[in-house]
């Protein structure tokens, strides 16, 4: 009996819950061919890349924002996965999306006439480094032939669809020559770049390729055991993250709604306080302007890498 | 002397050691020595004692979950939404699934096309068309499921509710077809034979009795959804796989133990409750395979005098599933209308288009081959673990076993506390283990073992070792006590009784749960492969990153042509236990 009442006030307590959220949550809109309604919601979701617990709070003013710069009703749609997001993108879903490099190009090679139009001020000249575990004998070296030093040990890249984690530090091995082929054993996909620093620091692999920014940071919180992991190479910059806008919303709010967007986000003021608070949570100083052909490079290695087919 | 050994001839009654058993027994020994041998040919040192602070670092944090009220109120929602998931998903595969089921089962075709009758060639015939059909879906991984069906339906909840009610369906049609043919058919016969319509007879003869085991497993499929419903968060059906995924993007650990903690919470709630609404309904086992006949009369009789005295109490439980299952639903807000939407329709062509296999060349069919050498590698090894490790913690897990009263338990007060400390610590592995998704076992594997075949198998081992463990111990629940307790009064040790009694009647059902779970571990390989690094796993998400969709269906086609091989293997094994 006893064990009933307590069965019973578990499942009470979860049928209450369940009304409880179903109450306060908002209908998903989505936009294209499939909804009716007079002004659909600007969908737009983000490739969380770093410190993305902070995700709600950044959805939230970014909503907000978006919402009383553009006076159309602004959606944040959650997606983790770099496939996932490049897939919603292209059928039509996310209308604005802050993808990384390489997933930006492969979205917009995906839905003809899509736009990048904004990235952060590091975004332009953005690096990534490689660091090594101390006990794989590597060294700091300050030219890219160094690299050649990697042959013969184990490396591991982030997610394999990173600019950072992975396509640009392939891009610079192959410069040398080195191939995937050339490291030992297979190359290894730690799936982000913390669990890269984590994987390196551990010694299973000797080699890690990661995001400079993350590093720098990591380095700065003190998260990084200094003593058996360290930098050996800083790459050259390259482009990488920006926000990729699609065709879809110049039919659904008017012309020139593109050029609005850009404004809205090249607009964010780091003096005003709210402002200020989102640019932090992006890790940007300012969003700057920014065109298609700065990605010609990223498209280039990305089939060249056979990430483009 | 000679009598006595003429009667142990006949008790084992084997004519001579070659046979089918002993060829699948030396098999068997085959394939984990040759994986064996294959995830350690790699030459490197295996463990990477250097790691042994960050694997630290991973445990310490279980001690120190983040529970800040504004992280909790975030887990607390996302386990709502996880838990609606697999409210819908396994509902939707239990529909579907009971349908596929009788289409599956040899006796429906039987019924159908009765031998005697002309045209019955026909029936053995469709029978093993749609086993074969029922392969297909069960080959590809949820997460697959839902990367396809979130390119052709878009962002939506439908995406993550299909991709689990696809697969499992399934796997749910594969496991009622074998409930229904292992049902006996006597009062479907003679319903058949006084000229009753199929479908009646079916009705009145046949679902009643299957009906119990239905419904067990319909339960325990519940327990899988929300595994799965926790993994499909990452594509957007939120829930408690997407905050985790978040988490585990910057290796926030406490806020990941926060993650699984509710986790395990969602699956420990969920055991018990339909643990005890199965001993409410009197039958207690949930994945009724290979069940002796004896074994089964008693575990599955339903039991009138309690059926009646619990009827209110379960009355009430049936009215709260009732009043949840549309909650659940209604909250996700399914968007079903774009499953027949035009856009749908355009985007499925391209997506055929687009996934025209190209042929592979012979260079990249061995690649192909070898790469499914390790992904099957990898399984065997995880299974073998996986299932030595299920078997040894369900005793102890077990509650007829060494609890007071039961055929096992130590004497004395010191004994009983030992007994209930050994029961709830062999739970609370077995539940932690199945909790925490697989890939994350990888990771942390990853921090102490050097990367190859081995990170990926011990996670499926760990994993699956949580769910074996589980179903084996109520094997044992369900165990025909009489041998035990005669063995016990003639004075035989614990392990004695053990080897003598509970093995001999349990080791097949035991067997016939890890050939069951390895076909579901071919597919999960696909969450392990890549960060350790080895198999089919590893291509197929390079190959979804890239958009390569000729690529993906060559690579899909591996994984299908490997679960038709499992599935016939496990089939031809249990032939063979059945023999004897």
């Amino acid at each position: 009996m006893k064990l009933f009442i307590q069965r019973a006030t578990v499942l009470g307590s979860l049928v209450l819950s369940l009304t409880a959220c179903a109450g306060q949550q908002t209908t998903p809109e989505s936009g294209g061919e499939l909804n009716n309604a007079e002004a659909p919601s600007l969908a737009v979701g983000a490739i969380p890349d770093q410190d993305p617990e902070k995700i709600q709070r950044l959805s939230d003013k970014l909503t907000a924002y978006l919402e009383s710069e553009l006076e159309v009703s602004v959606e944040y749609r959650p997606v983790t996965d770099y496939a996932a997001a490049v897939t919603a993108f292209k059928v039509g879903d996310l209308d604005l999306v802050w993808f990384g490099g390489l997933t930006g190009v492969q979205a917009r090679l995906q839905v003809e006439g899509a736009e990048a139009i904004a990235q952060r001020d590091i975004d332009e000249q953005f690096t990534s480094v490689f660091i090594a575990n101390v006990n794989s004998g590597l060294q700091p070296f300050t030219d890219i032939s160094g690299l050649k030093a990697l042959k013969n040990k184990t490396l591991t890249f982030g997610s394999e669809s990173s600019t950072s984690g992975r396509l640009m530090p392939q891009y610079f091995m192959q410069k040398t020559g080195l191939t995937l082929d050339d490291v030992k054993g297979k190359v290894g996909f730690s799936g982000n770049h913390d669990a890269t620093i984590k994987l390196v620091e551990a010694g299973t692999f000797e080699v890690g390729a990661l995001n400079s920014q993350v590093w720098d940071s990591r380095l700065e919180e003190g998260a990084v055991d200094q003593s058996k992991v360290s930098v050996v190479w800083r790459t050259s910059p390259y482009y990488d993250y920006h926000w990729v806008v699609s065709p879809a919303v110049e039919e659904r709010y008017g012309a020139g709604f593109t050029q609005k967007l850009q404004t809205a986000l090249t607009g964010l003021d780091a003096s005003v306080p709210a402002e200020k608070e989102l640019l932090e949570l992006f890790g940007a100083a300012k969003f700057i302007p920014t065109e298609n052909q700065n990605y010609a490079q990223i498209e280039e290695i990305g089939r060249q890498i056979g990430k483009i087919k | 002397m000679s009598s006595s050994h003429a009667a142990i001839t006949k008790l084992f009654a084997w004519p001579s050691w070659v046979n089918r058993r002993s060829f699948w027994v030396v098999m068997v020994w085959v394939a984990i020595s040759t994986s064996l041998y294959t995830a350690s040919a790699t030459g490197t040192a295996l463990i990477n004692w250097n790691g042994l602070g960050q694997f630290g670092e991973f445990w310490l944090a279980s001690l120190n979950p983040d529970l800040s009220p504004e992280f909790l109120a975030i887990i607390g929602r996302a386990t709502l939404v996880t838990f609606a998931y697999a409210v819908c998903g396994t509902t939707l595969s239990v529909g579907l699934g009971f349908i596929g089921g009788v289409l599956a089962a040899e006796t429906w075709w039987r019924t159908v096309f009765p031998p005697s009758a002309k045209g019955s060639w026909l029936g053995p015939l469709m029978w093993r068309w749609v086993r074969v059909l029922l392969a297909f879906p069960r080959a590809i991984h949820e997460l697959i499921w839902g990367l396809f069906f979130l390119s052709i339906l878009g962002l939506d909840p439908v995406v993550a509710v299909v991709a689990i009610a696809i697969p499992f369906s399934a796997i749910v049609a594969k496991v009622f077809s074998e409930i229904l043919d292992e049902t006996p058919q006597e009062p479907l016969n003679a319903l058949l034979n006084s000229g009753a319509a199929p479908a009646t007879a079916w009705l009145y003869g046949l679902l009643p009795q299957a009906l119990p085991n239905l419904l067990s497993y319909a339960s325990y499929r519940f327990e899988c959804s929300l595994r799965s419903a926790a993994v499909l968060g990452v594509i957007g059906a939120g829930g408690l796989g997407y905050e985790i995924l978040l988490s585990l993007q910057s290796l926030r650990y406490s806020q990941l133990w926060t993650g699984f903690y509710a986790l395990i919470l969602l699956n420990g709630t969920v055991d018990l409750w339909s643990a005890w609404m199965r001993r409410r309904l009197g039958f207690t086992s949930r994945l009724d395979l290979h069940t002796p006949a004896e074994v089964r009369k008693k575990s599955n009789a339903l039991n009138p005098a309690l059926h009646r005295s619990q009827d209110w109490l379960l009355r009430l439980s049936w009215g709260l599933i009732a009043l949840v299952t549309p909650l659940c639903y209604w909250r996700l807000n399914i968007g079903w209308e774009r499953l027949w939407s035009p856009r749908t329709h355009r985007l499925l062509a391209d997506i055929l288009t687009a996934s025209r296999p190209v042929w592979p060349t012979l260079e990249g069919f061995q690649a192909l081959l070898h790469l499914s050498g390790l992904t099957l590698a990898m399984s065997i090894l995880a299974m073998a673990l996986a299932g030595l490790g299920g078997i040894l913690l369900s005793f102890p897990a077990a509650q007829t076993f060494l609890l007071p009263a039961g055929c096992l338990s130590i004497g004395g007060t010191k004994g009983a506390v030992r007994a209930r400390s050994l029961f709830w610590g062999s739970r609370w592995i077995l539940l932690v283990s199945r909790a925490i998704p697989a890939p994350i076992w990888a990771l942390v594997f990853l921090f102490v073992l050097f990367p190859g075949v081995w990170p990926g198998a011990l996670a499926l081992a760990i994993h699956n070792l949580g769910i074996l463990g589980r179903l084996m111990a109520e094997v044992n629940e369900n165990l025909d006590e009489r041998p035990v307790r005669s063995l016990q009064a003639l004075g035989a040790s614990p392990g004695q009784i053990i080897l003598y009694s509970v093995l001999p009647q349990n080791l097949g059902r035991f067997l016939t749960y890890i050939f069951y779970r390895w076909e579901v571990c071919i597919r999960e390989t696909v969450m392990v492969g890549l960060v350790g690094a080895a198999g089919l796993g590893r291509l197929l998400t390079e190959q979804l990153s890239s958009f390569d969709y000729s690529g993906l269906a060559i690579t899909l086609g591996c994984f299908i042509l490997l679960t038709l091989c499992v599935d016939w293997v496990s089939q031809q094994i249990r032939k063979t236990q059945a023999e004897f």
